[in-house]
């Protein structure tokens, strides 16, 4: 049942030292500690070894240190304190006078005055205990595991443990100036894992695009499904390690799977949408996709292969913002004050990742000869952005909506499209063919997710600014 | 009369791994004629998925919940449970930030005037919060989201920076918050639990917490919703418990958090029909905390005294002139302090012997084992009878099991004198075994000590290797003293520290409790209106008056007047059925 000795095991002070000038002018007075402190058998702290002349009492005269024990019925083999009984008391130690257990302790005292005060002596031996204390009942408990007990506490003239604390509690010098806060927790040291994990959907994805690129026909149906479903699985491992994964153990914040459906379908679109919306406006489509450039229904892969290697920028983000928020969270003095220093935090991370999305697309567009389709892309990609950084801290309802309300509006605007078609129903269809012929087919999905991600956006700079929103992880298992 | 008792526990029985759970087995299998429930609160994955100990028939049913996950309901509260939950919240971070007004401020501030008065108060608000929070839970669930949220956090920070906050909340920071926040969630967590309807927590006669803190916070709530009475056994204190484990948090988190533990302590304490401290150590600290000193039964743990029994009554057959010292090798057991005590025995009687038997426990005690032994090796060197026997040293170390200590009992037995060095220590078992073993103890007056051996052992100073050499020569020097004091130690062990003892002492208390506090059930007609004067006043005096009360028309619920009648009713007499049992 003393399993608490682990937690805080007796032993003495890590240094001699004293720790103000009155201390260390009452530590020079000083003879030898007695009740504990030290462990038998090994020598006492430096500053401690102080010969015990015959003039330099120990105002303590500790009783019972001398002489067997004996076993008082219904009694305590310990003897009691009454000074006067010296019949076994050792010839080196003389009678003392009984010292008052509450001298003021501020008052610069002569050495021998200060000698007298053991109180005083506990609480340098426990200096770290007393000083870390923010309640007497803490003090207590430090003691007690230090093995003080009430009737130590009695050699002190106190009553109990309890008002020994409270005496040391009230006694420790205390200034008022902030304690010294513990700096931001030291950066954990990157790893790489989720760095090259972040890489493999846009390698995936290059290389099925480089295979579609180099086969034809049925071979090339193969590669394309292949490559689809290697794709998925990339951007699968990529969010499941690293800072786009969400925390692990908690049911509550795990992806829910109608985010997953709907960014689905959001890739799928800007894979295939425009395609197909200028298919239909030539009457088409009269064909799956072939997968070739030029063709009627040709998907749309610079885009995409930007947006999936993206996950790397995104990740690096995430984890940039992450880390950062959490150097702010450890020297914000309030929350207003996090929030206000997150917010151009999470601006910035934003617009970096913008920045690097553009240069993909910039790059893949250059790459594939392909138009890069700068406005989908954008859109499409602050929108997953924001709706993994949301995801990741918590919130898992907002992204939903906003995925779920863009993904609607592509649906919607395609499936108008098709009924325009229908006798008596191409008044349906005006919206879309204005927009259409004004702006081109992008302009849809330009336009969905660019609304979706904008309120995504505001959102974010509301949650994600909160701290609840970066509390440190659940405490382990 | 079988009563129907509610064990609740928290990382304990019925888990394979749980603490206590020895002491809750013994308990629940010797009150067969009482009915158990058991609530258990687990502390983590492992210990759920390690499984549970056997359970007796007697009980009847067995609930769990994790508190290392939070089950988030997916309950997002509406506009007037939230404001309900601010002002709940608000007023319990205004209780923790406020401190006690006695002990914490008075060095600050000065006396404050009518400390009690405001300490009352205090424990009035801390309450208020407490349940107001308990029956948002009730009512609209979704807690955990909103004890989670920016909300609770900005309540804190509010509290925290409220004129006449502590000291130390004040200089709370942003981490400082949220780490409160944390804990207060995770402590609250019992709170979110379905535990006190009237067909589960609702139903028992009686809640019996098998350790302070976590474990008695469903006792406390179901005591606030049906009324039942709440006995609360500890056996360490949970609140120093937190304190000494709490050491390395930044002080604005140790301030609140404490004040947390020590208001909920004192609350339990002021509702709990009676309180149980397993020692005189633990019910210094419960008075401390609030406890009512009427209210304190102290129940000493109780031990299997049968495998001792043949050493204590057989004639004394140690080897003459050996100390044993028996227990878990660790610093804080001072076996340094031993041998050099040893020495000075051996200066008096050339003869002695020196047994430690026991095991080193983790590297620590591994690297004290080997000190040890280096510092016996260096005091004592090997000797031999004659110029042509084999020497030998006359410390050795054992282990239980070994060819010279086969079982703890022969490690007793071989012992004139027990020693016991410790310098912490808190109930010592050791102790009571070598009293049941009936052999002459001399112990350090550390931790129980003193309060286990009540006079029949003798106890020195803590740290003093000459007391402890001089008690133990005087005791090896007199035999008819060890014989006295050996006898007497048994007989004061069998006295107070067998299961026996323990169990009848809780029999006893549920006994009490239930005739003090009887559970008001409201029978029930045929049309579901109350039935007045259905249960006459004998009806609440221990012992069946007129036989089970199972009339066809007499429905019985739990008391609550109408609103509760409407629900179901249950029967009051027949037990439910079983159906979370799975044995």
């Amino acid at each position: 049942m003393s399993g608490l000795g682990e937690l805080d095991r007796p032993g003495r002070p890590g240094g001699a030292g004293a720790w103000d000038a009155q201390s260390e002018e009452w530590l020079g007075g000083r003879g030898e500690s007695e009740t504990e402190g030290e462990a038998p058998g090994e020598p006492g702290t430096p500053t401690l070894a102080r010969p015990l002349g015959g003039e330099e009492l120990d105002d303590l005269g500790v009783p019972g240190e001398q002489g067997p024990a004996r076993d008082v019925p219904g009694g305590v083999g310990v003897r009691d304190l009454s000074e006067g009984d010296s019949g076994e008391r050792n010839p080196k130690q003389p009678l003392t006078p009984r010292t008052t257990p509450d001298q003021t302790p501020r008052k610069p005292a002569p050495t021998r005055r200060g000698a007298a005060d053991p109180v005083k002596a506990l609480m340098h031996r426990h200096r770290e205990l007393c000083e870390r204390a923010v309640d007497p009942l803490e003090i207590a408990a430090g003691l007690e595991a230090h093995g003080v007990t009430d009737r130590t506490a009695a050699r002190f003239r106190h009553r109990d443990v309890f008002s020994l604390a409270e005496e040391m509690y009230a006694r420790v010098p205390r200034d008022d100036a902030a304690t010294p806060h513990p700096d931001a927790a030291a950066a954990q040291p990157p790893r790489a894992g989720w760095a090259v994990l972040a890489l493999l959907p846009g390698v995936l994805c290059a290389a099925t695009v480089t295979g579609l690129r180099l086969t034809d026909g049925r071979l090339r149906l193969t590669v394309a499904v292949v490559g689809v479903l290697a794709v998925a699985l990339g951007v699968r491992l990529a969010l499941g390690r690293g800072p786009l994964s969400t925390p692990p153990g908690t049911h509550a914040w795990r992806t829910p799977p109608g985010t997953r459906l709907w960014t689905y379908w959001l890739l799928a679109y800007a894979l295939l949408g425009d395609g197909l919306l200028r298919a239909a406006d030539d009457g088409g489509p009269d064909g799956l996709p072939t997968g070739a450039t030029g063709g009627p229904w040709s998907p749309a892969t610079a885009p995409v292969l930007a947006l999936t290697l993206a996950c790397a920028p995104a990740a690096w983000c995430a984890h940039h913002f992450a880390v950062r928020a959490r150097r702010k969270l450890a020297t914000s003095r309030g929350l207003e004050d996090f929030a206000d220093s997150v917010q151009p935090l999470l601006l910035g991370t934003f617009a970096l990742f913008l920045c690097a999305l553009t240069a993909l697309l910039a790059l893949c567009g250059a790459v594939l000869g392909e138009p890069a389709a700068y406005a989908q892309a954008l859109t499409l990609g602050a929108l997953l952005l924001l709706a993994r950084l949301l995801t990741v801290h918590g919130f898992t309802h907002a992204p939903t909506l906003a995925l779920g309300a863009a993904a609607a509006t592509e649906a919607t605007a395609l499936c108008l499209d098709f009924i325009g078609r229908l006798p008596g129903c191409g008044f349906l269809a005006t919206p879309v063919e204005t927009l259409m012929d004004s702006w081109g087919p992008g302009s849809i999905p330009a336009l969905a997710c660019g609304v979706a991600a904008l309120i995504l956006l505001f959102h974010t700079t509301r949650t994600l600014t909160r701290a609840s929103a970066h509390a440190p992880a659940d405490e382990p298992r | 009369m079988p009563v129907r008792i509610g064990l609740l526990t928290e990382g304990g029985y019925p888990y394979v791994s749980g603490d206590a759970r020895l002491w809750c087995d013994r308990l629940v299998r010797g009150l067969g004629q009482h009915e158990f429930d058991i609530y258990a609160l687990s502390r983590s994955e492992r210990q759920e998925s390690e499984g549970w100990l056997e359970l007796p028939p007697q009980v009847s049913r067995v609930r769990t919940a994790p508190l290392w996950s939070a089950e988030d309901d997916g309950v997002v509260h509406g506009r007037r449970a939230r404001r309900r939950f601010g002002e709940c919240y608000e007023e319990l971070a205004a209780v923790l930030c406020a401190g006690d007004g006695q002990a914490s401020d008075t060095a600050v501030t000065g006396p404050t005037e009518l400390p009690a008065a405001a300490s009352a108060d205090v424990a009035d608000r801390f309450a208020n919060a407490l349940y107001g929070l308990a029956e948002l839970a009730r009512d609209e669930g979704g807690l955990v989201t909103a004890l989670r949220s920016e909300r609770a956090v900005r309540a804190l920070e509010r509290a925290c920076r409220a004129p006449g906050a502590l000291r130390t909340a004040r200089e709370a920071r942003v981490p400082e918050l949220l780490t409160v926040a944390a804990h207060l969630e995770r402590a609250l967590r019992p709170l979110s639990l379905d535990w006190y309807e009237d067909d589960a927590l609702g139903s028992v006669d009686l809640c019996h917490a098998t350790a302070g803190g976590t474990a008695a916070l469903p006792g406390l709530l179901a005591r606030h919703f049906a009324g039942v009475p709440l006995l609360v056994t500890e056996y360490g204190v949970q609140l120093r418990t937190h304190y000494l484990a709490s050491a390395d948090a930044p002080p604005a988190v140790r301030a609140l958090l404490g004040a947390f533990h020590s208001r909920l302590a004192a609350e339990i304490y002021r509702r709990a029909a009676l309180i149980t401290p397993g020692n005189s150590h633990t019910r210094r600290w419960q008075e401390r905390c609030g406890a009512d000193r009427t209210k304190i039964r102290t129940v000493y743990p109780g031990m299997e005294a049968s495998r001792f029994a043949e050493v204590g009554e057989e004639a004394d057959r140690a080897d003459a002139d050996t100390l044993v010292w028996v227990g878990r090798i660790e610093p804080a057991k001072d076996l340094i302090s031993l041998l050099h005590a040893f020495a000075e025995i051996r200066k008096e009687e050339p003869k002695a012997r020196l047994r430690i038997v026991g095991a080193a426990s983790g590297a620590e005690g591994e690297a004290y084992l080997g000190h040890c032994r280096a510092l016996a090796a260096q005091l004592f060197p090997d000797e031999a009878e004659g110029v042509h026997a084999v020497g030998d040293n006359p410390v050795s170390f054992e282990e239980i099991g070994g060819p010279e200590a086969p079982t703890l009992a022969e490690a007793y037995a071989a012992g004139t004198v027990i020693v016991l060095s410790s310098v912490v220590e808190g109930f010592p078992i050791g102790l009571v075994e070598a009293m049941f073993c009936g052999r002459a103890t001399v112990s350090t007056d550390v931790g129980a000590v003193v309060e286990v051996i009540g006079g029949t052992g003798l106890v020195v100073p803590p740290r003093n290797p000459r007391a402890l050499a001089e008690a133990c020569v005087s005791l090896l020097r007199d035999p008819e003293r060890r014989e006295r004091l050996g006898a007497a130690a048994r007989a004061r062990a069998l006295e107070l520290f067998t299961i026996e003892q323990n169990i009848t002492a809780f029999h006893g208390i549920y006994l009490e409790i239930v005739s003090h506090s009887p559970i008001h059930r409201v029978v029930l007609d045929d049309a579901g209106d109350p039935l007045p004067f259905a249960a006459p006043a004998e009806g609440h005096v221990p012992g069946r008056w007129t036989g089970p009360r199972t009339g066809p028309t007499a429905r019985v619920v739990a008391r609550g007047g109408p609103r509760w009648a409407a629900g179901a009713p249950v029967r009051a007499t027949t037990p439910l059925p079983a159906t979370e049992a799975a044995r």
